[in-house]
């Protein structure tokens, strides 16, 4: 029973951390769209960089 | 699958090709080809791998940097860029041709690759972007500008505080949501621990410090996820009324407090985790239907997408200046091109021109205008340029009006509360007096049973189970019928649905599409039907009139290639082909030097420098999915019903087709507005179901407003229920709502019949608090489970709710 004592304390600092995590990113709009950020992952490629755009005859 | 690459649209006979990522592809016009080339060249050719529907055509990139351009204009600029406090700069603008999630990904790259701009965040639903740039870097025209090459438009938009006034909605919501999901979460753990007697051997000390603990977990989960329940009950107290919130907001209230009470003196039992389990449950259901809420968007941010954005003016010099709409003042000339909207409301300057009104009126046909006619904000110019002197401007045009008429028909219309509502709000009235009752009693008898007694009495009968019964059904409800198309926004709206008795819909874009009549279709000499198609169609390429659009459809083989095309004052189209001059339009036009008969009054005529060759009857086809939503509605008993802006006979024909006895053509907003009243007036519950911006005040005055997924914004925003699929699935959802109410009612009696035998054992004390949780919790479980057989013979192959958000992106 004596390491209730501990775990009890333990498990609750790390809801609150996680609550403090998912409110920062709340607040930081991680979650403002759910829809697009589901397509990222998706892609593998690399754009080109943007030291050296390509040049097209519009 | 033969059509434009990048954007779908029908290929000319000598279509030019994109090259992209070493393939080549055949796409429709220059300006897509520089736009896939483009895109190809920055290494994002993914994006037409990953699209989920077809481009917008790419715009002219000439009127597009003019657009850039104007953005940048310090009028413009003060309107949509914010100085952020690191020196930076912060731009929201509203983004042109977004149609799937894809579009997002491309235009974060595309704008990522440009040098200055430090953040893009693009929300597809909203189609707005969100972009950080540096202003001593790049300018907000030179982002603009690498957007137009990519395909889309940058829009200011003016709509900043109600952006923030959704985000900090949806924050909100999520923030509680957590809060009450962790809350709820931790309280169980620890309430499993005392259920299953953990420590009925490690004495009294450590059962205290486990009550303590779940406590501390759903006290945030009270004060802080429940905080709107409370808020609304206030509300409606103040407004002297008895709505959901008030039952939630009390028996949260009054379970907390008993199990503090219980906490404090040691008492038997607490109650802290169902509590917190309650809370999440109802969070979850308002958190999804402000979703779809949002999504649906705000009347008077659709009254924003309806007008254009940029205006040319005159200057005093004769030279034209792209500015913003809102820059606008009565006085000024503006030159509205072919095909575009005008910006606000005005006189026609020039001697004549042709406006498209359709989604004004409802009529089918470009309405002739001649100088100092009056020309609305909104409408379309058809043919050749034109200029118009602006009279009135913003909140004063006639779009203004319409959008004030439909928000006052909103605002007026008899909200069906759900009986459930008054219902509880009853039970929980009686429970307070029953409590009441039983303390007094208890305290006469035996003092010291009374405070167990009267806990377990409000436990007992606990509305949870009422509480909950409507909103899991509805929820449940909601999630199937997204997944089929069905989008609900106003979820109220399911209720009237089930037990409507009249449908009314309107006719051109709800029911009907134009479409040319081939086999009514005359020819007037010796020629081949197939290649007087053709002709007709290589002429129409290109133009945007909607019976234009109607031949490019019909096309059966490859185009001739056309030249000198030309495109006149909204009354046709020139052009030749193989030598020959062709013109195809209304008959006065197609033949100049001769009298038209009368029977061609109707057609689009053919014809060449030798005569007639062809006329088009114009013909309306059913949209998919009309004739079974009719067919379902009407083996249902529902009375159907047409009312049109359109011209009698065209609606007559397609009242005939579908099997539709009562109709009502050439109908203003206002006309259908008073109709529908007279059909209320008899006694019907009302389901309307319309697509074009003169449907929005009908529906805004419907019990039930169903707007189809290709509807003006307005339209869209005035309604309860947008469909995005065929428009069969209508019928479905009016089954599924029945299905839904029958297992509410269910529900209720369920809720009702265990609170009967229950509260007055529990009243008498032959109920422990522990059996009374254990039955409060079992009620509300029993509840839950049976809502979730609402779609549960649902076939497999429906589409899922991903595929369905997609599709209502495009829409």
């Amino acid at each position: 029973m004596t390491s209730l004592a501990f775990l009890i304390p333990l498990s609750i600092l790390i809801l609150a951390g996680a609550g403090v995590a998912l409110f920062w990113a709340i607040d930081h709009g991680q979650f403002d769209d759910l829809e697009s950020a589901g397509f990222v992952p998706l892609v593998d490629a690399d754009p080109v960089t943007a030291d050296d755009p390509p040049k097209v005859d519009p | 699958m033969s059509g434009c690459w990048h954007c779908g649209s029908p290929l000319p006979a000598a279509a030019p090709s994109a090259r992209v990522a070493g393939v080549d592809h055949a796409v429709c016009c220059h300006g897509c080809r520089a736009v896939a080339e483009w895109i190809g060249d920055l290494g994002l050719a993914d994006y037409y791998r990953l699209r989920t529907a077809s481009a917008t055509p790419a715009p002219d990139l000439g009127d597009a940097s003019r657009s850039a351009a104007a953005l940048a204009r310090p009028e413009l600029a003060r309107h949509i860029v914010r100085r952020l406090v690191d020196g930076r700069s912060e731009a929201i603008v509203l983004v042109d041709g977004v149609r799937c999630a894809a579009c997002c990904w491309l235009i974060e790259r595309t704008l990522g690759l440009v040098p200055g701009v430090a953040e893009v965040g693009v929300n597809a639903s909203a189609r707005r972007a969100r972009i950080v740039y540096d202003e001593r870097v790049v300018s907000l025209s030179a982002v603009a500008d690498a957007l137009a090459r990519v395909g889309y438009r940058a829009l200011p938009l003016d709509r900043a505080a109600l952006d923030d006034a959704r985000r900090r909605e949806t924050r909100d919501a999520q923030k509680r949501l957590a809060v009450a999901g962790f809350g709820a979460m931790q309280a169980m753990m620890y309430a499993s621990a005392l259920w299953f007697g953990a420590f009925d051997d490690a004495g009294v000390v450590t059962r205290d410090l486990f009550r303590w603990l779940t406590l501390l977990v759903a006290t945030p989960v009270v004060f802080y996820s429940a905080g709107p329940f409370f808020a609304g009950a206030v509300r409606l107290l103040a407004a002297r009324r008895l709505g959901m919130d008030v039952p939630v907001a009390l028996a949260v209230a009054l379970i907390y407090a008993g199990s503090v009470v219980e906490v404090v003196t040691g008492g038997p039992d607490v109650w802290f985790e169902s509590v917190s389990m309650f809370v999440l449950f109802l969070l979850s259901g308002r958190y999804l239907e402000m979703r779809a809420r949002h999504r649906a968007g705000e009347l008077s941010d659709a009254l924003a997408r309806l007008t254009p954005v940029f205006a040319d003016r005159v200057e005093a010099d004769g030279s034209l200046v792209r500015i913003g709409a809102i820059e606008l003042k009565p006085g000024d000339r503006v030159v509205v091109a072919d095909g575009q909207a005008v910006p606000a409301d005005g006189v026609l300057d020039g001697e004549t021109c042709r406006i498209d009104e359709s989604w004004l009126s409802g009529e089918s046909a470009p309405v002739p205008k001649r100088r100092d006619d009056t020309v609305r904000a909104g409408t379309h110019v058809i043919g050749a340029p034109a200029t118009v002197r602006v009279t009135r401007v913003g909140g004063d045009t006639a779009v203004a009006a319409l959008v004030a008429l439909t928000e006052r028909a909103a605002a007026t219309r008899p909200r069906l509360a759900l009986e459930g509502d008054r219902a509880a709000a009853a039970l929980v009235a009686r429970v307070l007096l029953l409590a009441v009752l039983t303390a007094l009693g208890w305290s006469l008898v035996d003092p010291a049973r009374a405070f167990s007694a009267t806990v377990a009495v409000l436990v007992v009968a606990c509305p949870c189970a009422f509480a909950l019964a409507a909103p899991a059904a509805v929820t449940r409800t909601l999630a199937v019928l997204a997944r089929r198309g069905v989008l609900v926004v106003k979820p109220d709206a399911l209720e009237p649905l089930a037990t409507a008795t009249c449908v009314v819909f309107d006719k051109t874009g709800t029911l009907t599409e134009p479409r040319i009549a081939i086999d009514r279709t005359r020819m007037l000499r010796e020629s081949d039907r197939d290649e007087a198609v053709a002709i007709a169609a290589a002429l129409a390429q290109g133009s945007r009139h909607a019976l234009a659009r109607a031949f490019a459809l019909q096309r059966s083989s490859a185009l001739p290639a056309t030249t000198e095309r030309e495109s006149i004052a909204g009354r046709g189209i020139g052009g030749v082909i193989d030598g020959r001059r062709y013109r195809l339009g209304r008959a006065d036009f197609a033949l100049p030097w001769e009298r038209a008969p009368a029977e061609l009054d109707d057609a689009v005529v053919l014809a060449d420098d030798d005569g007639a060759i062809a006329a088009f009857a114009i013909d309306e086809s059913l949209r998919p999915g009309a004739r079974a939503v009719v067919d379902a509605l009407a083996r249902d008993g529902v009375k159907l019903a047409i009312a049109s802006g359109d011209a009698k006979a065209k609606v007559e024909r397609a009242a005939a087709a579908l099997g539709i006895d009562t109709w009502a053509a050439r109908q203003s907003p206002a006309d259908k507005l008073a109709s529908l009243g007279e059909m209320r007036a008899a006694g019907e519950r009302i389901v309307v179901v319309g697509d074009g911006v003169n449907d929005a005040p009908m529906l805004a005055a419907a019990d039930v407003a169903v707007a189809v997924g290709s509807a003006a914004d307005v339209a869209q925003a005035a309604s309860d229920i947008v469909v995005t699929g065929s428009l069969g699935t209508l019928a479905d959802a009016r089954a599924l709502a029945q299905r839904m109410l029958k297992i509410l009612r269910q529900n209720r009696r369920w809720a009702l019949a265990y609170n009967l035998a229950a509260v007055p054992l529990a009243a008498l004390g032959f109920v422990p608090p522990w059996l009374a949780a254990l039955g409060m919790s079992a009620s509300s479980i029993a509840v839950v489970l049976n809502a979730l057989r609402v779609g549960a013979s649902e076939d497999v192959a429906a589409p899922t709710v991903a595929e369905a958000e997609l599709r209502r992106a495009h829409a």
